[in-house]
């Protein structure tokens, strides 16, 4: 019997030939990411066990993506701890404010992660990076353990394969189709499917999907349960992480006769832009069943849509307009190469003429950072990765919508949720 | 391992349903929110939502036992409660990330009890063995054998979950 591509992944973290779903096992990951909330408590938790040395320095990446901006007393104070404790531990690879950007999509750009990879997280949306074919394992709090002895118990999860098949249609976007699956992946959802603690490896018709679209699947079916999420790498993710790895790399695929826990197809060819409603990502509807709901507040960004191509979505539909009066809208780049490329590349001019905050590389309003909060009664279109009630730490009395990045910016243009193909 | 480590309890069986989530139903909002640890804090707020007065009603070797989809959630504030009090848990099914917080703190917990729900009553005098899976409801005379906490994963609850592991580990290696 074969394995899925995840279990080929983590039998090689483990040094074992083989591995199968249920199986505990210790896998040593390429290196360890630990973001800004939880560097300085790991550091002081790991002070009162009186563990005073990490295992391995050099495999540690510390990056600061949920509090670029320290906006209160106690994320002044945790930032310089952490500092403090990158210094103390002797960590190279520390990411200050303005370094890097979001921790789950810059190791990308920059050939930290490639195909393959294997790491272990603190912060669950570490499936993004099953866009290039890598895999990210979150394990909250008990990264403490990791940062000390180097890995930590891990079940081998079960696959579940989605095939997608057809092309999508124009005006409609990854992003569409994770809302969509995450509305029949949920629990009691249409698909059917138990997700817990289950990996999601997507198969079918993905050649038209590029990097940016790879990491935007990713994103819904984690809100849902999904433990990693796994997109094998087409020739254009192999070539893109060819030019830019830092190491070298073997891309990873599911053998034929892999098991896996479950098979579902959906047609994505008749697909309408979707639109999660207020709750949850799995809320998802047809746009045209909300179509004209007002907005007065919107956000491009996260680990969900915050790559390179995402940006580019949304300043084509904003070239040469205008938001709609009394619409405030927040763009948040995901790293801080695509800051720049949107000056380099003329697009930093189309997003301020249209009227729209740029704020600093991360994960901007999603981190619950009271960046860009709500009022009561307003209603937000996002392209955040969760939408329950207060979150951008606004008002409970809020509608918090989510749509693609194309969606999301013809709503702003218009003040009320937009077809994006009508803008098109 | 501690080789004194108590892996048999037998005491009274608190039963709960299917579907009991760990917010707002194990233990507040506000708890977890709030990044409350301390058992002293945890105690008094254990399952007061959906059972007032259970911690009054807890004791040393009881065993909760619950249905299916116990614990939703990844957080850990519920488990250092019972864990506290001397508890174990028995349930019918719980999210994965809800069963490593729970072994975690160092509770004695065996996921999967298939249909233990219609095996007990709330009450009942019943002993659990978690290190080799059997079950006893001694108030009905019946047993039955569940799947064991995994033998790789015994050190760490023996020891008191992660941090206590964590703490024998650096130990062993200065």
């Amino acid at each position: 019997m074969g394995m899925t591509a995840v279990e080929k992944i983590l039998a090689r973290a483990s040094g074992k030939d083989t591995v199968k779903p249920g199986d505990i096992i210790y896998p040593k990951p390429d290196f360890i990411l630990v973001h800004d909330g939880l560097v300085s408590p790991s550091k002081e938790q790991l002070d009162n066990l009186g563990i005073t040395r990490v295992h391995d320095p050099d495999k540690l990446i510390f990056v600061t993506d949920h509090e670029v901006i320290q906006l209160s007393e106690r994320s002044i104070e945790r930032i310089q701890k952490n500092r403090e404790a990158a210094k103390a531990w002797g960590v190279k690879r520390f990411y200050d404010a303005g370094q890097g950007g979001h921790g789950h999509l810059f190791p990308m750009e920059r050939g930290i992660v490639t195909p393959g990879t294997f790491y272990f997280d603190n912060d669950r949306h570490c499936t993004s990076v099953g866009g290039i074919g890598a895999i990210g394992f979150r394990v909250g709090a008990e990264i403490i353990t990791v940062l000390a002895t180097g890995t930590v118990w891990t079940k081998v999860p079960s696959t579940l394969r989605v095939s997608l098949k057809g092309t999508l249609p124009k005006g409609v976007y990854a992003r569409d189709i994770g809302f969509y699956l995450a509305s029949g992946l949920k629990d009691g959802g249409f698909l059917q499917a138990e997700m817990d603690y289950r990996v999601l490896e997507f198969a079918g018709d993905l050649e038209q999907f590029s990097l940016s679209e790879r990491v935007a699947l990713t994103n819904s079916p984690t809100e849902v349960r999904a433990y990693a999420v796994f997109v094998p790498p087409s020739e254009e993710i192999i070539a893109y992480a060819e030019e830019r790895a830092e190491h070298p790399f073997e891309p990873v695929y599911s053998d034929k006769d892999a098991e896996f826990d479950g098979d579902i197809e959906i047609n994505i060819s008749g697909l309408e832009p979707q639109i999660a409603v207020t709750g949850s990502p799995a809320n998802s509807v047809n746009l045209s069943e909300v179509a004209g709901t007002p907005i007065q507040h919107a956000f491009i960004g996260s680990c969900g849509s915050g790559m390179w191509d995402d940006l580019v979505t949304a300043a084509k539909l904003l070239e040469g307009k205008h938001l709609a009066p009394g619409v405030r809208m927040f763009v948040v780049p995901g790293t801080e190469d695509s800051l720049k490329r949107l000056t380099a590349e003329g697009l930093m001019g189309i997003l301020l003429d249209a009227g729209v905050f740029v704020l600093p590389a991360g994960c901007g309003l999603c981190s619950s950072n009271p960046l860009g909060p709500l009022q009561d009664g307003e209603a937000s279109i996002s392209t955040a990765s969760a939408n329950e009630r207060g979150r951008f730490r606004g008002s409970r009395d809020a509608d918090m919508y989510l749509g693609s990045p194309a969606t999301v910016a013809a709503s702003a243009i218009n003040g009320k949720i937009t077809d994006p193909r009508d803008l098109l | 391992m501690a080789d004194d480590f108590q892996w048999r309890l037998r005491g009274t069986c608190h039963k709960f349903g299917d579907n009991v989530p760990h917010l707002d139903g194990v233990v507040p909002e506000w708890l977890v929110n709030g990044r409350y640890f301390d058992p002293k804090d945890i105690i008094p707020e254990l399952f007061e939502m959906i059972r007032p007065g259970f911690h009054k009603e807890a004791k040393d070797g009881d065993i909760i036992v619950t249905g299916k989809n116990f614990g939703m959630g990844p957080k850990m504030n519920g488990y250092i409660g019972m864990h506290a009090l001397g508890m174990g848990l028995l349930c019918e099914s719980m999210p994965f990330l809800a069963y490593r917080a729970a072994l975690g703190c160092g509770l004695r917990v065996l996921d999967g009890c298939q249909d233990i729900t219609t095996m007990v009553e709330q009450g009942d005098e019943i002993e659990a063995d978690f290190a080799t899976g059997e079950f006893i409801n001694h108030s009905k005379k019946t047993d039955h054998l569940f799947q064991p906490i995994p033998e790789s994963l015994r050190e760490m609850v023996a020891l008191g979950g992660s941090q206590g592991w964590l703490k024998q580990w650096w130990e062993d290696q200065n």
